[in-house]
């Protein structure tokens, strides 16, 4: 038998400081994402909003090249707050695909491949697994939402001017702020939902599910009960809601903003419950 | 060749399969006749692609195969005269053995009785009687191994398709399962096996296809092999007292290519060009008091065949 | 051979219906299915508790539906509490320049909201009790908007994409494969599998959608229905449930074949099915809701909960007639089966790269 014991020796070399030790995990999947055409050209799809908002705030602040072209301008074309709301509309539909196309992807494999116990039998802990894997998530979007909606409103104020920028401010707060929660509440659905189901390509069935299914049911309910409480069920028309009041804008969603936040808030909680449940260093086999 | 024969046989001509840029196998051309033929090579030498390739589960990039006349993308004939034991250890979900042979048997055409009954006997010949009726997903590795190589034989097949089916298995098991291979060469069948465990087939095999990064290297009865490598240097393994003047004295001689030492320094291994020459020289040697305590050698077996054919590094045990 | 193929199809869809009926995996598509069924029941249970509570209030303050509808705007207050006695509710809001009343009244089947500015009826709401003609409506835009795009499409998803893909990623289709059975002979009995299980769950939950829906209306109401249009209405909903399952079924189907993540030509389908109602007539053809809709007995209305932006955006076609979309339907299917099936017989198994 082979006895090793005498040259044997641990490793002495510098660790990863274990508060950002958790950004391992990102920069392997990362590497493993874009790997995927359909991936690259989606990511490249989700700018072509932020793009033509560019060409409106150009044009807004610069009507006499329509006039140039003969076009009248009349008071429409203007950059209200209404504008960086529908730009994250319009970029959040971008994202739920997104999630649902990277989300099942990060925790599904490491679960069917018993792959859990090697990451956790490591000094790293069941936190910092989920904000690992989260942050590939949370970076991805935020590249297609907050940071494009800032570099508008950056835009904006250059043309607009410092008068317009200082009335404004808050513009760029609602934008992060708002994004960042969608973001949060988007990335803790699809993780929960591929460590529950563990396919993960039903998993990402089921991030579209929530969204698509969740708002037709909550449609059905208002319509056969008469009430608005269905709305709740529709997680695009609770963060609009959200969203039109951090962008001081009228909201039609008919249910309040409390009742939103309320939802957002037990939507996290039983993501974050879904996953300490499954995200653990042993196996359960039956 | 007749067609008679043709059909008794399993014809792979200029076989090539790429993965994309990978290589699976190039350029095959086999004509294997029934017995016992085992398929060894180093992991991603091309031996499961070929067996899928023989089977249908792949198509080739280039080249045709014919299975006893039949070819593989007619699986409705091939699968009444052949069987494929695949290497995955995975199951359909909630079944039990005997479940899982008899549902699949009855596409086969059988009836109702029948499929009962062979499923039955199936699972005999493996013994796994006990078991047969508990769910799949309780079974360990060997019981695994045993419930696929019944599926397998359960419609008595011609053609017997294994892939690494002596894994898992205890030695008991094993040595009841060559048996059954035994049983079914010897009733004129094809019993195709691969391995990368050279021992194991060394034992059981009528003939063996060696593989290496996806090219056959060598084929035949492992004899019959040994002898057409006429520029294959033969190894023999002497132990004596004095054994660096015996490696300079052997070294003198015109065939011998290479002597190496024993770390004991009491033996030598002598790799010879014409080992006829080099044992009669050896007699002289001994004569000279060099104290031979034995002689024997060391390549007469698939692994040193195989070190020679395809590099030491890449060889498996 | 025919009937050795057909003997074929029933084995396999033997073996199928145990991972499409009775798995735990699939226990969400009963949900889906069901989730309707409990929107309708607790609608139809609330509706026969208002009656009941209606009744109560008409026994304590008795009065007839044609008191209540001689009432007319400008009467005083005085002259509404003279002719039909108290209310069962009232509410009182004063402001410096006018005082509000209002007065609620019941004839054990409508409600009556008597609104009243300085003692003078100004408005006269009246809220019926569901009537079938508008219960039927609201169906019918339950049954068009949520359960056909969302439900039987998630549904569908599900169960057909898993069907092929779901045995590749389990690493075990090879022993179909490894079957005396032609490949397309499989994909039918796996396709014929989804279908039963999909079709049987789905219509069930139409069925009892129905049900629900029809269980606070009295049995005459309902007799009355049924023979008229009802049973045509009930058969009609039932035939377009299971015409949504061949149709999307065999896309599935062929995407679970096609495409290693089915769940990218899935986002598309039903992208471009949600955007149906905004296509041009040429392109909203090239759908399979378009000819389910056209199937579907009554019209929905369109959406109400659609933005302003939206609704200008909606465009109509003729819907085709009954015959055209049943042709249409299975001319899908078939062509889309006839791909899967030619793929199915090229298909390899190489689950590592799966």
């Amino acid at each position: 038998m082979a006895v090793y014991k005498r040259t044997y020796a641990a490793y002495e070399g510098s660790l990863t400081p274990t508060w950002s030790r958790f950004l391992i995990l990102p920069r392997y999947s990362f590497a493993r994402l874009w790997q995927s055409k359909f991936l690259v050209m989606f990511f490249m799809a989700c700018f072509f909003y932020p793009l033509g908002c560019v060409g409106y705030i150009y044009l807004a602040n610069n009507l006499s090249v329509l006039s140039s072209f003969g076009i009248p301008v009349g008071n429409f074309i203007k950059v209200e707050p209404s504008l960086f709301l529908y730009f994250c509309w319009v970029q959040a539909a971008f994202t739920y695909l997104l999630t649902a196309f990277v989300g099942p992807s990060l925790v599904s494999p490491d679960l069917v491949n018993g792959a859990m116990p090697l990451y956790l039998c490591r000094p790293f802990s069941r936190a910092e697994y989920i904000a690992g894997k989260m942050s590939v998530l949370v970076f991805l979007l935020s590249l297609v939402t907050w940071v494009p909606g800032l570099i508008l409103f950056a835009i904006q104020g250059s043309l607009a001017g410092w008068e317009w920028t200082k009335a404004n401010y808050w513009i760029a707060g609602s934008l992060f702020v708002g994004l960042m929660v969608w973001i949060v509440m988007l990335s803790l659905l699809a993780l929960a939902l591929s460590a529950w189901i563990k396919w993960k390509i039903a998993a990402g069935g089921l991030v579209l599910g929530v969204f698509f299914a969740g708002a037709g049911f909550g449609t059905a309910l208002n319509n056969v009960m008469r009430t608005q409480y269905g709305t709740l069920l529709n997680l695009t028309e609770v963060m609009f809601t959200v969203w039109s009041k951090l962008f001081r804008w009228p909201s039609d969603t008919g249910i309040s903003v409390e009742a939103s936040w309320i939802c957002i808030g037990v939507v996290c909680a039983i993501c974050l419950w879904l996953l300490i449940r499954r995200v653990r260093p042993f196996e359960v086999v039956k | 060749m007749s067609n008679g024969q043709v059909s008794d046989r399993i014809v792979l001509d200029n076989v090539s399969r790429f993965y994309g840029e990978v290589l699976g196998v190039n350029r095959v051309t086999l004509s294997v006749p029934p017995g016992i033929t085992s398929l060894v090579g180093p992991n991603g030498s091309g031996k499961t692609t070929l067996m899928n390739l023989i089977t249908g589960l792949v198509r080739p990039t280039r080249g045709s195969i014919q299975v006893l006349g039949i070819s593989p993308s007619d699986p409705e004939k091939l699968f009444r005269v052949c069987a494929y034991a695949t290497q995955f250890d995975s199951f359909p979900r909630g079944m039990t053995g005997f479940q899982f042979i008899y549902s699949y048997l009855r596409l086969s055409g059988m009836s109702h009785d029948d499929c009962q009954r062979t499923t039955a006997f199936a699972i005999g010949r493996v013994n796994l009687g006990d078991a047969a009726h508990r769910k799949i997903a309780g079974y360990s590795k060997g019981m695994r191994q045993r419930i696929k190589l019944a599926q397998a034989i359960a419609h008595d097949p011609r053609v017997l398709v294994l892939d690494e089916p002596l894994n898992g298995l205890d030695p008991l098991v094993r040595a009841e399962t060559i048996a059954l291979f035994r049983e079914f060469a010897a009733e004129g069948r094809h019993v195709i096996v691969s391995s990368h465990i050279l021992h194991e087939v060394d034992t059981i095999s009528d003939q063996v296809i060696l593989l290496s990064n996806g090219y056959v290297v060598a084929e035949g009865q492992i004899r019959g092999v040994r002898e057409e490598m006429s520029e294959h240097p033969m190894q023999v393994i002497i132990r004596c007292t004095r054994a660096s003047v015996l490696a300079s004295r052997v070294f003198e001689q015109d065939h011998v290519v290479e002597v190496r030492l024993h770390a004991d320094g009491g033996g030598l291994l002598v790799k010879t060009r014409d080992a006829d020459r080099f044992y009669r020289a050896l007699n002289h040697l001994a004569l000279d008091g060099v104290g031979i305590e034995s002689v024997a050698p060391a390549d007469d077996n698939v692994n040193s065949l195989y070190e020679y054919l395809i590099g030491g590094e890449e060889s498996t045990r | 051979m025919i009937s050795q193929w057909l003997s074929q199809i029933g084995l396999v869809i033997r073996l199928e219906m145990r991972k499409t009926f009775f798995s735990r995996r699939g226990l969400w598509v009963y949900l889906l299915a069901l989730a309707p069924v409990l929107i309708f029941l607790g609608h139809s249970l609330s509706e026969i508790s208002n009656r009941k509570e209606r009744q109560a209030m008409n026994a304590a303050h008795p009065v007839s539906t044609e008191t209540l509808r001689s009432i007319q705007r400008g009467a005083t207050l005085e002259e509404v509490v003279e002719k039909v006695g108290q209310p069962f509710a009232k509410m009182e809001f004063h402001r410096p320049r006018a005082s509000f009343d209002i007065y609620q009244y019941t004839d054990g089947e409508s409600v009556y909201v008597f609104g009243f500015q300085n003692d003078r009826l100004e408005n006269i709401d009246r809220r019926d009790r569901d009537t079938i003609p508008k219960d039927s409506l609201i169906f019918a835009s339950v049954f068009q908007f949520f359960y056909l795009r969302l439900a039987i499409f998630f549904g569908c998803v599900g169960v057909f994409t898993n069907l092929f893909r779901g045995e590749m990623l389990d690493k075990s289709l090879h022993f179909y494969l490894l079957t005396p059975i032609r490949r397309e002979i499989l994909t039918v009995g796996k396709f014929l599998a989804g279908l039963i299980a999909t079709v049987t769950i789905f219509c069930t939950s139409t069925f009892l959608q129905l049900a629900a829906l029809s269980l606070h209306f009295t049995g005459s109401e309902i007799s009355e229905y049924l023979a008229g249009p009802g049973w045509g209405h009930v058969a009609s909903y039932l035939g377009v449930t299971a015409a949504a399952c061949l149709g999307y079924g065999s896309i599935f189907l062929a995407a679970g074949l096609l495409f290693k993540n089915p769940i990218i030509p899935a986002a598309t389908v039903l992208v471009w099915e949600g955007m149906n109602m905004f296509l041009p007539a040429a392109l909203k053809k090239v759908s399979v809701i378009f000819y389910l809709q056209s199937l579907s007995p009554v019209v929905a209305p369109p959406d109400a909960t659609l933005p302003a932006f939206q609704r200008l955006l909606l465009t109509s076609a003729e819907p085709v007639s009954g015959a055209w979309a049943v042709l249409g339907l299975i001319t899908l299917t078939v062509v889309v089966l006839a791909v899967a099936a030619r793929k199915a017989r090229k298909l390899e198994i190489n689950y590592s790269t799966d």
